[in-house]
């Protein structure tokens, strides 16, 4: 019995460790659950990469000065420099992180989404290059009508 | 339910528009409504493969919009036309949908 469940144990161990390998795409709720409770823009950078330290550039980020609609606020942002992660968060609402990328080879990183917000606010681009570096962008807009409800 | 994947190869890049009809309710909004937090559902996980291989893929959170929209752009030098690209999204409560789409 004990045999056993040292085998089975070692194959779990096992799985575990090839399976981030094999594959590249990684699911960052699971990886990194504290990045989605964290309350600041800050806490959830830091939670995420573990460093706030970021160098604004290289990052392009656009967004409406006033959005009319809180409820669905356009946001494009792309990077050139060679990312392994891009991620998005804003001081808006009751938690900070957005969206997490995990970059593939064929993603050329250029993105559009559309986010809600609870009240104006400044939204965070951040990109993890393969350099090891955090690049960043950050723009700050006015919400009309805050349409998010939360 | 219904998702709207659109997936265009032109010049070698593949522009793909994602847009699942999803009420992406928030905690907050659920703790309105419900009463109860844990009836936020939203949309936690979204991906793409081509043959079998991963293209995309992103975790989410409740903050995007309601029916959220993800426009991307691939490269696509390696893709041809009328291939397939399978779109997966996951939620909150374990809904998923799989949606297979030609590349056009």
């Amino acid at each position: 019995m004990q045999r056993r469940k040292f085998l089975s144990l070692t194959l779990g161990a096992l799985v575990l460790a090839v399976a981030p390998a094999s594959v590249r795409a990684e699911d960052y709720r699971k990886l990194k659950p504290t990045v989605w409770t964290a309350h600041t823009v800050d806490d959830a950078i830091k939670n995420l990469y573990g460093t706030t330290t970021t160098i604004e550039k290289g990052v392009k980020l656009s967004t409406p000065d006033v959005a009319s609609s809180g409820g669905a606020v356009p946001v494009t942002f792309s990077t050139k420099i060679p990312a392994k992660t891009v991620s998005v968060f804003q001081d808006a609402n009751p938690e900070a992180a957005v969206i997490v990328y995990s970059v593939t080879k064929y993603d050329i990183t250029d993105y559009k989404i559309h986010i809600k917000m609870g009240k104006p606010g400044t939204i965070t681009v951040v990109v993890e290059g393969l350099d090891g570096k955090l690049y960043s962008a950050k723009k700050s807009l006015d919400v009309a009508l805050g349409g998010c409800e939360g | 339910m219904g998702t709207r994947v659109k997936a265009k190869l032109k010049k070698g890049i593949i522009k793909l528009t994602i847009q699942p009809s999803h009420a992406m309710t928030t905690y907050n909004q659920a703790e309105k409504k419900t009463g109860n937090k844990d009836d936020a559902n939203f949309i936690t996980h979204l991906s793409g493969t081509i043959n079998g291989e991963t293209v995309f893929d992103m975790s989410t959170s409740q903050f995007l919009s309601k029916n959220p929209i993800f426009k991307l752009k691939l490269n696509g030098e390696t893709f041809k036309k009328k291939e397939k690209i399978i779109v997966t999204w996951l939620d909150r409560k374990g809904n998923s949908e799989a949606i297979t789409k030609k590349i056009k």
